[in-house]
């Protein structure tokens, strides 16, 4: 830990801890960071970074442990407190309201203290003008890119005359050219006095920028020291790097030949992508959030409208305008957002589990009870979900049930492709186990999987071959066992030089 | 072991208050209206209730369906105005069967209607539904006004046979009115349509998760333009019951009839975020709004005190379903 | 398809504004007819008779912007109007206006706190609350119209000022005020922050809760005023006018451009929107078309909107 006395400390973080049902998702974080300082946060999807802003800024509260911000201890913060003391975020999901203009965003909520419309533009345009911003203060915010709207986030955080600027994953979506700009403005704020956090996984910006680094890993930060101190590859041993043997089953053992060709999607996210799927196989998909991983599985599923694209199942072409096709040609899906797009919670788990497989209890347009009541009780028994019965609302079951619930669904009517969108998002350990050793089992029973996760541990010991995916687009091919990870990490951050 | 089955019954009866608390309430309105005033169980006041019983009820059934797959439908008022008034004048064209088939084809055809409107215009809230089925009220209504020059007709004025629909009116087999014999055939189809079916349990999923149902391959456009041609069909059945048992048929018949509808339906305890639902606890929400009018009537409270208290009970039961979830 | 759609400018505005182009239309349309539409007196009708739609959109369009409807509006109308007149032998006539706008005040207050603090869904619960004050209103009237004895009453609808009806000024005044209220205020920016998103909103500190259900009160509390006017206009209170204002005036604020997605559109797009209504009855009856046409054109109008709004959605949301 650095040695720096606390009145040089602009944050300073001690022992914070937060769980959610389930999982720990920060345990005893202590990080520092000193005044007028860039100061670099690395982890991979799910280490805790996002949660620990998230108490930062007041819109969680923690557990235990004690931070002082500015030499003020913060107790039960909101959002809004946060911003008054001077202590902006900057999220991955920008906070400003499409409908309105940039200069109302900027000082939305406080009309009154600008002396109406007009002193809000005027002061706008100055917050503006201090970081070269040019855009026009009258323009509404829906119609500006990305970028520009980060920089109206930047206004808007310094107009609170904040002292500590935190900046989650910023650089995700910015051309080059934004992210030079972008660079140029943080080094202003540093010569200004105002400190950042800058919360990234592209490890160039880190070590172009940063002065300090902690990495996290799993809810622990791993190790916090100045950025010289650092390797690359260091960085990267330390982000992923820990032993995960016992975690996962052996991956699935006979790959055959190709089962499935995926020939050029293109969609508003997504630029030609091709891919093949083979049968026995489960193929990782590796990227960041937003990459685009999601949307090319919902695209071959049908459930997104696409371009131009293909789906060949045994080199036949198979016509995939809606889901209904994709769960004819053999496809199933585990969606990603559970609660959302796959349960229907106040539904009993029988319905919920039986909903796919209508077409096999049921006869000229009618359902057979009798078949049906199987169903429910066979995939409870097969998957062991813990349920007192079948006839009780899924919502009262726990995610890793919930879950399971989703998976016999499918399993009832034995699709040849199977799509896992994050299927262990949310799920304790135990079941995460069982969840693996599931997807092993539909593998050799002649299956395929794809397995989208944000957990990297996840992906590379599941899969057989993984694919990275940056910026809507197919960046490389791996073997995850032979390979080492800090390769395909590389090639998911979309890094052109990959390190040996 | 036995603590938790404790706090399992406890919560369950507290589930039951909850879910039945109009249940309750309406019931014991009920009783004490049969205390309180004997006029409410004579024989002649219980056949008066039966007869009530008709044409809401089938109105209420078809808008069961709507509202278990995540919509509404107002248009069923304009729907019985256009049936009511083109069956009746029919009679004196086509003939008394053919007459009732075309009534109950319009019916079902604005139904049909309604669905291709919302379909094409991809609205999928309930909000979107409300004002376009509205819309497309006013332009049944202004169909039945323009066919029928905004007159009423009536029975005598036919002279052709019309002893069909004389009998829906006022038919009995026995102690029981025909029109409660066709709701209760009716009241059986829909349940084994409800209970029974892919196209059923299609419904109630579509209501209890549109993105869920259609990313296991359920044809959720399907059961949209079914819920609403069945809710059509139905409004049609209801339209023909009524003009019947009144004898007269005039172009603003139904107006009110999607309210109480939509109030019966909730009432009953279908859940207006879609999906759980049943016709037989509609048949239950109907009984105890007629219960609940004839208490009332006996009370001596005034017709226009029972909108209010409709109003004030759709507004609780609204509330209450919200709390539910 | 859908990429000729998007490239068609017109569609852009049909989906935008659609209020415009359709008062445009009817303008030029009436150039070509001979009827006695281009008259001043004619315009100044068509003004005076949409006054009281424009009054209730002003009111509704607040709770349209921050997210929600209120479709209670018909039934506030005729319950305060008969009120207006009612209580006059008991209080005097100011005093009778004053508790009618109260009482519209207050049944906001009631929808506000449903659809606010409760969060229920907006627009079943507003119908339903519509439903309830229409059987109110039947019962303080029997059913009947009800005239007002005071003569004074009367004067302050139909009376005129420099030759300008006291209602068309009115409304004006109205307008203004409301359009100076969703424009240059506080209250008026958050209930635009509070429609554009709730979460962005509330994290700004914005007292989203009160700032959105002072929007239903006063929806409430202008559906009253309209009441009295109305009530004022033809000097008599009656249950029957609040059928079916509720959902045109709603339309009628869509058709201007406030979505029911929140957080866009206007006062003076509302107006324009009820204006359009407006126009369409005038020009309706300049051309003689019969009630039963017309009806059937306002129903076959409110779904072509509807439909335009929920269409634009549709392809903003299937964009590829």
């Amino acid at each position: 830990m650095s040695a720096s006395s606390d009145s040089e400390l602009i944050i300073s973080i001690r022992d914070v801890s937060k769980t959610f049902p389930g999982v720990r998702a920060l345990d005893k974080v202590s990080i520092d960071v000193r005044k007028g300082s860039v100061h670099g946060i690395v982890g991979e999807n799910g280490a805790g970074k996002s949660t620990l802003m998230k108490i930062l800024s007041g819109v969680y509260q923690k557990d235990s442990g004690t931070i002082v911000f500015d030499g003020e201890q913060i107790e039960g913060t909101t959002p809004q407190q946060s911003m008054k003391r001077g202590l902006a975020i900057i999220y991955q999901e920008l906070n400003l309201v499409s409908t309105m203009s940039v200069g109302e965003n900027i000082f939305l909520g406080r009309f009154k203290e600008m002396k109406g419309m007009r002193g809000s533009h005027a002061k706008a345009r100055e917050l503006l003008d201090s970081i070269d911003c040019k855009v026009d203060t009258h323009k509404l915010v829906s119609q500006l890119s990305v970028s520009l709207k980060q920089m109206v986030e930047i206004a808007k955080a310094l107009s609170f005359k904040s002292k500590l600027i935190i900046m989650d994953e910023p650089s995700s979506s910015l051309t080059a050219e934004e992210m030079a700009e972008l660079t140029k403005i943080i080094r202003q704020l540093r010569e200004q006095g105002i400190s950042i956090i800058y919360i990234s996984h592209k490890l160039d910006e880190i070590f172009e920028f940063c002065d300090t680094v902690t990495v996290m890993r799993d809810g622990h930060a791993i190790d916090t020291r100045p950025t010289l101190e650092f390797t690359r590859n260091d960085m990267i041993t330390k982000m992923v790097g820990r032993a995960i043997e016992n975690e996962y089953p052996p991956r699935p053992a006979k790959v055959g030949g190709t089962l499935m060709e995926v020939r050029s999607i293109t969609t508003r996210k997504l630029k030609d992508v091709s891919f093949t799927l083979r049968e026995g196989e489960i193929l990782g998909f590796v990227g960041l959030v937003g990459a685009g991983r999601t949307e090319i599985v919902r695209a071959v599923f049908g459930a997104d409208k696409a371009r131009g694209h293909s789906v060949f199942i045994g080199g036949k072409r198979v016509p995939i305008r809606n889901p209904r096709d994709a769960k004819r040609a053999g496809f199933g899906l585990i969606p990603e957002d559970r609660k959302l797009q796959g349960l229907i919670l106040p539904f009993s788990v029988e319905t919920n589990i039986s909903m796919a497989s209508m077409d096999n209890f049921s006869r000229f347009g009618f359902i057979r009870r009798s078949l049906e009541k199987g169903i429910g009780e066979r995939q409870v028994k097969a998957l062991s979900v813990k349920t007192p019965s079948v006839r009780v609302p899924v919502g009262n079951l726990s995610g890793g049930n919930q879950q399971k619930c989703i998976v016999g669904r499918w399993l009832e009517i034995a699709p040849k492709i199977f799509i896992m969108d994050e299927p262990t998002k949310g799920i304790d350990v135990g079941a995460k186990y069982e969840i693996y050793l599931l997807m092993k089992r539909i593998a050799e029973d002649g299956g395929a999987i794809i397995l989208i996760s944000s957990e990297l541990p996840e992906v590379l010991n599941m899969s057989n071959r993984v694919l990275t995916i940056f910026e809507g687009r197919i960046t490389g091919e791996f073997d995850p066992a032979v390979t080492a990870v800090d390769r395909i990490m590389a090639s998911a951050l979309g890094m052109k030089e990959v390190p040996a | 072991m036995s603590g938790i089955a404790k706090e399992g019954t406890l919560r369950s009866v507290a589930d039951f208050m909850r879910s039945y608390l109009l249940v309750v309430l309406i019931a014991a309105l009920v009783i004490g209206t049969a205390i309180f005033e004997p006029r409410f169980l004579s024989g002649m006041n219980l056949i008066n209730l039966m007869r009530q019983f008709g044409p809401l009820i089938m109105v209420a059934l078809g808008m069961t369906f709507v509202i278990m797959g995540g919509f509404i439908d107002l248009s069923v008022a304009g729907i019985i105005n256009l049936v009511a008034v083109v069956t009746i004048s029919l009679i004196q064209i086509v003939g008394q069967v053919p007459a009732l088939i075309l009534g109950l084809a319009i019916g079902a055809a604005c139904g049909a209607l309604n669905s291709a409107v919302i379909l094409s215009s991809g609205a999928l809230t309930q909000a979107e539904a409300l004002f376009m089925t509205f819309g497309m009220s006013t332009v049944y209504s202004a169909l039945a006004l323009l066919y029928s020059h905004g007159s009423t007709m009536h029975f005598w004025d036919i002279n052709k046979s019309k002893s069909l629909f004389q009998a829906i009116g006022a038919g009995k087999v026995g102690p029981v009115s025909i029109s409660f014999l066709i709701f209760l055939a009716l009241l059986a189809l829909l349940w084994l349509f409800q209970t029974k079916t892919t196209e059923g349990r299609a419904i109630r999923l579509t209501g209890g998760n549109k993105i869920a149902a259609e990313l296991v391959g359920i044809r959720i456009r399907r059961s949209i333009v079914v819920i609403y041609t069945l809710c059509g069909l139905m409004a049609g059945v209801g339209a023909i019951v009524l003009f019947s048992r009144i004898t007269t048929a005039a172009p603003v018949i139904g107006a009110g009839f999607e309210t109480n509808a939509i109030l019966a339906v909730v009432v009953g305890g279908t859940t207006l975020k879609g999906g759980n639902g049943s016709v037989l606890r509609t048949v239950m929400g109907v009984l105890l709004i007629i219960l609940m009018s004839n208490c009332l009537n006996l009370l001596g409270v005034s017709p226009y005190l029972q909108v209010v208290a409709k109003g004030a009970i759709l507004v609780f039961a609204i509330w209450l379903d919200n709390r539910k979830q | 398809m859908v990429l000729t759609l998007r490239s068609n400018p017109l569609v852009g505005i049909l989906t935008k504004q659609k209020a415009l182009p359709f008062i445009l239309v009817m303008l030029v349309g009436m150039l070509f007819s001979k009827t006695r539409f281009y008259t001043p007196y004619n315009l100044l009708d068509m003004l005076n008779s949409s006054s009281i739609l424009l009054i209730l959109a002003f009111g509704v369009t607040l709770t349209i912007v921050a997210g929600g409807c209120d479709l209670s509006i018909g039934g506030i109308l005729v319950v305060s109007g008969i009120l207006s007149i009612k209580l006059q032998p008991v209080m005097g006539m100011w005093p009778a206006i004053l508790c009618a706008i109260v009482f519209g005040l207050l049944i906001g207050f009631v929808n506000g706190f449903l659809v606010v603090h409760q969060k229920t869904e907006p627009f079943i619960i507003t119908l339903g609350m519509g439903l309830l004050l229409t059987g109110v209103a039947q019962q303080l009237t029997d059913a009947h119209p009800l005239p007002s004895q005071i003569s004074d009453f009367m004067m302050i609808s139909n009376g005129t000022f420099y030759g300008l009806p006291n209602l068309v000024i009115i409304t004006l005044v109205l307008f203004l005020l409301s359009a100076w209220l969703m424009r240059y205020t506080q209250f008026g920016r958050n209930l635009y922050a509070i429609g554009g998103d709730y979460e962005v909103a509330r994290y700004s500190g914005i007292n989203v809760i009160r700032t959105k259900w002072l929007a239903f009160v006063l929806s409430g509390g202008t559906a009253a005023f309209a009441g009295f006017l109305l009530s004022s206009k033809l000097n008599t209170g009656s249950a029957i006018y609040g059928d079916l204002t509720a959902l045109v005036v709603n339309c009628g604020v869509v058709v201007g451009g406030t979505s029911f997605a929140g957080g866009i559109g206007g006062i003076p797009q509302s107006a324009l929107g009820l204006l359009a209504f407006g126009m369409l009855d005038n020009v309706m009856n300049m051309l003689d078309i019969t009630s039963y046409i017309q009806i059937l054109l306002k129903g076959a109008v409110i779904v072509a909107i509807i439909w335009l709004d929920s269409f634009a959605q549709k392809r903003k949301r299937e964009a590829i």
